[in-house]
């Protein structure tokens, strides 16, 4: 069971919340890249041994929409690439 | 094994959601009791109750004697565009459970922390509540426990059989 930080609520039970997703790569400009590319953006999920960007909804909380990073094979809530410091 | 504590089916509160900048919402809403210190804090003013549920998002209670002139009060047709103010009154079913194995009833069905320590007496939150979404609050003796009043019958059920 995991315990998700909320910016509102602070720590709550996973029970709360609904998975929203891994956040997706930024859209590129489908004129400016390859068929391949865009393809490739469409329809491949992030799905990384490791830590992974992802969105979750606190709907039966105070109904914050909320991103952390998720260690795939721990379950742990791990630091991001952008959060240190 | 059985607890000692007691199952209260309550009769509908007077209930308004407000929603909006704390600023613009206490300026319009001037009858509430003042505005809680932080997230999921309450305040009381005689029998009202003001609860800060979410971000920007309040929920005010009282009896149901006093709705009419809440709404008056409130007054939400008039009321400035950035805000909201919407009576929800028939959209929560609450019940109180109370007796000296409150807590151990509340633990059966919520994952919340509800220690004294952690979820004092100006505590308030919505949290889950045997798989529905539910609001928590305390009272003398207990906690009162909201939840959408189509699952209020569920809940009634699932309340009795876990005290049976
Ligand atoms: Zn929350």
């Amino acid at each position: 069971m995991m315990n998700i930080p909320c910016p509102f609520c602070g720590p709550r039970n996973e029970a709360e919340f609904a998975f929203g997703g891994p956040v997706k790569p930024h859209r590129p400009d489908p004129n400016a890249v390859s068929e391949v590319e865009w393809t490739q953006y469409i329809t491949t999920v992030p799905n990384p041994l490791g830590p992974v960007e992802e969105r979750w909804w606190h709907v039966k909380g105070c109904g914050t929409w909320l991103t952390i990073w998720r260690d795939t094979r721990t379950h742990d809530i791990v630091e991001g690439p952008g959060d240190a410091g | 094994m059985t607890y000692d504590a007691k199952i209260d089916r309550l009769p509908i509160f007077a209930l308004f959601d407000l929603k909006g900048p704390q600023e613009a919402l206490s300026k319009w809403a001037k009858d509430t009791p003042a505005f809680p210190k932080g997230p999921n804090k309450l305040t009381h003013k005689a029998s009202a109750t003001l609860c800060h549920i979410g971000p920007r998002r309040w929920l005010l209670r009282d009896d149901l004697e006093n709705e009419a002139t809440w709404s008056a009060s409130l007054n939400p047709e008039e009321a400035p565009a950035d805000i909201s103010i919407v009576r929800v009154s028939d959209t929560q079913t609450f019940f109180r459970i109370t007796g000296p194995d409150a807590s151990e009833v509340m633990s059966i069905g919520c994952t919340l922390d509800l220690h004294p320590a952690v979820f004092a007496d100006d505590a308030v939150s919505y949290t889950e509540f045997f798989g529905c979404k539910a609001l928590v609050l305390r009272c003398e003796h207990g906690f009162d426990c909201a939840v959408e009043q189509s699952f209020g019958n569920m809940i009634k059920d699932f309340l009795n059989r876990a005290t049976a």
